[in-house]
C-alpha cells in the first residue's frame, strides 16, 4: 500500500535491498532452504536419509564413475507420494557396483566392483528375479559427484539431507531462544527491581555454565536424539537474547513515548508488546542472525561429538566426524565438504545479521 | 564609525545532498564582521543560520554538503579554498567557537583545567606551569569562582553555566580575533543565561575580538549585540544596526518575529503569527484587566477541580553500602489549588521541581507525601484500575513532541489507539471518523492520518501530541515545556490553538515553563517555583507587576526584553 511506504519498516526494506552481500545472503540462505524441504526431490540417492551403502566403492574421489546393478526387492512399498517427497523412499532394494556383466541363460553373472585393480569375485543371480527376465534397465552407470563417504554412500546427497539438521536447528533454536528470551528479558527489563534481579541471577548462572557442557547435560536429561538437540540448544541460547532485550527494554523505558503510553492509561502489557517491542525489534533480529550461526555451529560440534543426530540420520558435524581422519589419508573432500557447507550457511547468516544491522539503523 | 573588515562573506551557497538529490541550505549570503563588534545572526531551526558559521571554520561534514559558489574572507585567505591542514592553524587561533550544549562538548574524564591547558599547550609554546597559570587566569577572566577549585574538578562536578564559562575560557585561550557562539546560552535557565552574556559582552570590550552571536532569540540577540542579520530559510532577509532593525523592520519575516513573542505588557487575545503578518490578519485585541477578573470571578467561585496538599517527593542516593542514603526533596511542601476552567502556570529554573510535581500530578512517579485531590477524592490510595480510568481525565502534552511519539505507529493509529483502550466510539470506523475531525481541529490536514511521525514538521509534531491528548476528552491537561522546543513563530501558532481549544472544549491547563513571558501570556494564576517550594503564588500580572520576592524580582529582570 503506498499511503504506508514510509513507516521505518518500510525504509529500512529499502536500505537492505541495496546492501549487495545482504542480498545475496538473503537468496543464498532461501537457496538453501528450498534445498533442505526438497532434498530428497534433488538427491541421486533418495533412500531414506541417503543411506544406501555400497561398501566396495567407499571413500570415493568426486566425480567416481560406476556401473552399478539394483536387484529388486520382493518387499512391496506402500509409502505415499508425499512421504517419498519430504521423508524419502523406505528403500530396500540392494544395489551392487559391478564391473562387468554378462547374461549366460537364465542367469546373470557379474563381478563384482573392486577398487584398486583388483578383479572382483564372481556371482551370479537368477534373471527371474527381474521382471520379464529384462535385467538392462536395472544396470546403469552412476556418477558420485561429490564422491562417496566411508560407507560407500553418496556424499551429495547426503550433504543434501543433511543441510535440514542444520538448517532447522536454527529456526527451532532461534525460535525458543526468542520466545524465552523475549519474555524473560522485557521482564527483567519494564519491571526492573526485584524481579529484574531475579532473572538477572537466572541468565548469570546460565550463562556461567559453558553451552557445549550445557547442552551435553540437557541431551542426558532428555535422552539423545535429534529433537533434544533442537530444544537443548534453544534453551541455552535465550540466555543471550534475554540480555540484549533486557538493555533495550530498560533505554526504551525511558523514552517520552512510554511515558506518553503510560500516561494514556494503557495497560503494561500494551505498552510491552505495542510500543516497546516494535521499537527493538532491530537488535532481536540482528541478535537471531547470530544465534541462527551459532546453533548451527553448536549442533555440528554435538554431532562431532556425537551427542547431536543419530547414525543413519545425515548431518554435517557427523559428517566431519566420520571423515576427518581421512583428512590425512589424502582424502580430505571427505570432511571438507561438508565443513565448506557449514561456513557457507554460517557466513550467510552472519552477513545478512550485518546488513540488517546497518539497514534497520534508521536514523532520520 | 568606519571599523576595518575582519571577515567577510561573499555571496555564499551551500547546498546539502541526500538520497533524494541536492538541496540548497545557504542561497547567495553575504555578509561582513568588522573589527571589535558582536554581530547578531537570528533565525529559526532550518534558516541556515548555524550551517553558515560552520562553513567559516571549514567544519561542514564534507561527505553530504558542498560549497557550491561564493567565498569566505579572512586575513586576504578564502576559507573556502582552504586545506584542512591549514585549517587547524585558524581553528583555535583565529576564529574559536562555543556551542550550544556545554554538558556534551566537554571530555568527561579530564578535570576541566586540563582541558584548557592542553589547548593552550598545543597552540603555544608556554610550560606546563606557566599553562597551569594562563588557565587559572582564564578562569578569572570568564568570572568563575573559585578558579583552583574548577581547575581540578571534573565536568560532572560544576553546573552547566560554569561548565559553559569553561567553554568560553577554552574558546579565549589563545585569543582569537572571531568568537562564534552558537546558541551559548539556550541549554541555560535564563538567570544563568544574562550572567553569560554579561560577561561575553565585558570580554568583547576587554579583549578586543569580534563576537558572532547565533540565536533563534531575536530579544537576546538585540541586547548583546551591535549589528544584526536575520535569516529565513537560508537568505537573509534583513541586516543592519541593531536600532534599527529592531524598531523598525522592513522585512515581514523580521516583523513577525518581533511579534510573536508573547508581550509582557499587553495581554493580546490570539498572538500574531507569520501568516498573519503576510496575510495582513493581525488582530490586536487586548483582554482587559476588567474582563479578565470577571471570568475569574466565575472560575473561582466553584469548588477546586483539583487540590494539591503539603505535598512531597523524596529521592534517595546512596553512594556506598554502608553510608547513609542522602535525601533529596524535589518537591517540598508544595499546596496549591486549580480550579475547573482556569489556566495555573508554573514558572521556575531547571531543577525546580516543576516537571517532578507534573509527574506526581499524572501518577507517573508517586508523591512521597501530602495529597492530591481530584475532586475531592485523593488519587494517590486509588487502586490500579482506578488510576487507569482517571488517566482519561488528566492528559500531558509533552515537551519533546518527536520523542513522545511511538516512531513505528502512523499518527492516526497513535491517536485511535487511547480512545480503543479508554472506549470511547464504539467501532473502529466511528473513531477514525472521531480522529479525522480532531487532525482538522488542530490544523492538519486528513493524509496526515496516514503519515509517520519522522514526516511532520515540529510544529506539526506537537499537534499531533495535543491531538492525541484531547482525543479522550480530558478534563485537566498538564503542558510540560509543551513550546519550549518550537521556534518562536511555531510557538505563537500553538500558544493560539491552546487558548482556542480551551474555550471550545473548557480545559484546564497546568501550564508549565521555564520562560516566564509565555507563561505569564497563558496563565491566570501563576506559582513560581524554586528548589522545590513554591516561592510566591498570585494572578499572573500582579506576580509580574509587583513581584514580592528577590527570587522572582531576580527571574522578571533575567528575561531578555529585547531594546
Amino acid at each position: 500500500m503506498s499511503k504506508n511506504s514510509n513507516s521505518l519498516t518500510q525504509l529500512a526494506l529499502q536500505k537492505f535491498k541495496k546492501n549487495f552481500w545482504g542480498v545475496l545472503s538473503f537468496w543464498l540462505i532461501v537457496a538453501i532452504g528450498l534445498v533442505s524441504v526438497f532434498a530428497y526431490v534433488l538427491a541421486p540417492d533418495n533412500s531414506q536419509n541417503a543411506n544406501q551403502m555400497h561398501l566396495t566403492i567407499h571413500s570415493k574421489k568426486p566425480g567416481f564413475k560406476v556401473n552399478i546393478l539394483t536387484i529388486p526387492s520382493e518387499i512391496n512399498n506402500d509409502q505415499s507420494f508425499l512421504s517419498k517427497i519430504f521423508y524419502g523412499e523406505k528403500n530396500t532394494d540392494t544395489e551392487i557396483p559391478i564391473s562387468e556383466f554378462k547374461a549366460d541363460n537364465d542367469k546373470l553373472v557379474y563381478a563384482e566392483y573392486a577398487s584398486d585393480g583388483l578383479i572382483g569375485v564372481e556371482k551370479e543371480i537368477a534373471l527371474s528375479t527381474f521382471p520379464n527376465q529384462d535385467f538392462k534397465p536395472f544396470i546403469k552407470e552412476r556418477t558420485f559427484l561429490f564422491g562417496t563417504d566411508k560407507y560407500g554412500r553418496d556424499l551429495l546427497s547426503r550433504v543434501l539431507i543433511g543441510s535440514r539438521i542444520s538448517f532447522f536447528i536454527g529456526f527451532i533454536a532461534v525460535f525458543i531462544s526468542l520466545v524465552v528470551g523475549i519474555f524473560m528479558g522485557s521482564l527483567a527489563g519494564y519491571f526492573g527491581g526485584v524481579v529484574d534481579t531475579i532473572v538477572m541471577f537466572i541468565i548469570n548462572v546460565t550463562w556461567s555454565i559453558p553451552t557445549l557442557l550445557l547442552v551435553i547435560a540437557i541431551i542426558l536429561a532428555l535422552d539423545k536424539g535429534f529433537w533434544q538437540v533442537f530444544i537443548a540448544v534453544g534453551l541455552t541460547m535465550w540466555v543471550e537474547v534475554a540480555r540484549v532485550v533486557r538493555g533495550q527494554v530498560i533505554s526504551v523505558k525511558e523514552m517520552q513515548y512510554v511515558t506518553a503510553a503510560k500516561a494514556l492509561g494503557y495497560t503494561d502489557f500494551r505498552i510491552v508488546t505495542r510500543h516497546i517491542l516494535p521499537n527493538i525489534m532491530a537488535p532481536i533480529i540482528v541478535i537471531s542472525a547470530a544465534n541462527f550461526a551459532a546453533a548451527i555451529l553448536i549442533e555440528s560440534g554435538l554431532s562431532f561429538l556425537g551427542i547431536g543426530a543419530q547414525p543413519p540420520m545425515a548431518s554435517w558435524g557427523a559428517m566431519i566426524k566420520d571423515h576427518y581422519n581421512y583428512i590425512i589419508l589424502g582424502k580430505p573432500y571427505l570432511a571438507i565438504i561438508p565443513g565448506l557447507c557449514i561456513m557457507i550457511l554460517v557466513m550467510a547468516f552472519m552477513l545478512i545479521g550485518n546488513s540488517l544491522r546497518d539497514a534497520l539503523d534508521v536514523k532520520n | 564609525m568606519s571599523k576595518s573588515k575582519l571577515l567577510s562573506v561573499n555571496d555564499l551557497s551551500i547546498s546539502f545532498s541526500s538520497n533524494s538529490g541536492e538541496k540548497d541550505i545557504i542561497k547567495h549570503i553575504s555578509y561582513t564582521l568588522y573589527e571589535n563588534e558582536i554581530l547578531g545572526i537570528v533565525g529559526e531551526s532550518g534558516s541556515g543560520k548555524s550551517v553558515s558559521s560552520l562553513a567559516i571554520l571549514g567544519l561542514l561534514p564534507n561527505k553530504i554538503s558542498k560549497i557550491t559558489s561564493g567565498e569566505i574572507v579572512f586575513n586576504n585567505l578564502d576559507l573556502t579554498k582552504l586545506k584542512p591542514k591549514a585549517f587547524e592553524h585558524i581553528r583555535g587561533n583565529d576564529i574559536a567557537m562555543i556551542f550550544q550544549e556545554p554538558m556534551s562538548s566537554l571530555n568527561p574524564s579530564m578535570t576541566c583545567g586540563k582541558q584548557v591547558s592542553e589547548i593552550i599547550l598545543k597552540h603555544t609554546t608556554l610550560s606546563k606551569t606557566e599553562a597551569k597559570a594562563e588557565t587559572l587566569s582564564l578562569f578569572e577572566k570568564v568570572k568563575l569562582p573559585l578558579p583552583e577549585r574548577v581547575f581540578s574538578a571534573y565536568p560532572h562536578e560544576i553546573s552547566g553555566g560554569q561548565k559553559q564559562r569553561v567553554m568560553i575560557a577554552m574558546a579565549i585561550a589563545c585569543k582569537p580575533k572571531i568568537l562564534i557562539a552558537d546558541e551559548p546560552t539556550t541549554a541555560l535557565d535564563v538567570t544563568v543565561q544574562k550572567e553569560i552574556i554579561k560577561l561575553l559582552k565585558e570580554l568583547q570590550k576587554n579583549e578586543g575580538m569580534s563576537i558572532i552571536f547565533i540565536s533563534h532569540d531575536l530579544a537576546l540577540v538585540s541586547e548583546i549585540s551591535n549589528r544584526i542579520v536575520v535569516m529565513y530559510k537560508g537568505e537573509i532577509v534583513e541586516q543592519g544596526d541593531v536600532n534599527t532593525v529592531f524598531k523598525t523592520p522592513e522585512h515581514i519575516y523580521t516583523k513577525a518575529l518581533i511579534n510573536s513573542k508573547p508581550s509582557l505588557d499587553v495581554r493580546l487575545k490570539t498572538l500574531p503569527t507569520i501568516s498573519d503578518f503576510i496575510n495582513k490578519t493581525t488582530d490586536y485585541t487586548v483582554v482587559s484587566t476588567e474582563e479578565r477578573q470577571i471570568t475569574h470571578k466565575t472560575i473561582y467561585s466553584k469548588p477546586p477541580l483539583l487540590e494539591i496538599v503539603n505535598l512531597e517527593k523524596e529521592y534517595f542516593s546512596k553512594s556506598g553500602w554502608f553510608s547513609k542514603p542522602t535525601v533529596f526533596k524535589a518537591v517540598n511542601n508544595v499546596s496549591f489549588k486549580l480550579y475547573s476552567g482556569e489556566t495555573l502556570g508554573l514558572v521556575g529554573e531547571s531543577g525546580c521541581g516543576k516537571s517532578t510535581l507534573a509527574n506526581a500530578i499524572l501518577l507517573l512517579d508517586k508523591a512521597s507525601a501530602g495529597k492530591i485531590l481530584y475532586n475531592g477524592v485523593d488519587i494517590n490510595t486509588l487502586s490500579k484500575s482506578k488510576i487507569r480510568a482517571l488517566r482519561k481525565d488528566i492528559q500531558i502534552i509533552f515537551q519533546d513532541p518527536y520523542a513522545s511519539l511511538n516512531p513505528r505507529l502512523p499518527i492516526g493509529k497513535a491517536i485511535m489507539e487511547p480512545m480503543k483502550v479508554h472506549r470511547i466510539g464504539t467501532s473502529n470506523n466511528e473513531r477514525k471518523e472521531k480522529v479525522m475531525d480532531l487532525l482538522e481541529r488542530v490544523g492538519l490536514d486528513n493524509d496526515s492520518f496516514y503519515k509517520y511521525p519522522h514526516e511532520f514538521s515540529g510544529g506539526q509534531r506537537q499537534r499531533v501530541g495535543i491531538a492525541r491528548a484531547i482525543a479522550l476528552q480530558p478534563k485537566l491537561i498538564i503542558c510540560d515545556e509543551s513550546v519550549s522546543a518550537l521556534d518562536i513563530s511555531v510557538q505563537a501558532q500553538v500558544l493560539n490553538l491552546l487558548n482556542e481549544l480551551k474555550e471550545n472544549f473548557n480545559f484546564t491547563y497546568i501550564f508549565i515553563s521555564h520562560d516566564l513571558s509565555v507563561v505569564k501570556y497563558m496563565s491566570d494564576q501563576l506559582v513560581v517555583m524554586n528548589k522545590g517550594e513554591i516561592e510566591e503564588m498570585n494572578d499572573a500580572d500582579e506576580i509580574y507587576n509587583s513581584p514580592q520576592k528577590e527570587y522572582t524580582k531576580k527571574l522578571i529582570h533575567a528575561i531578555p526584553k529585547g531594546l
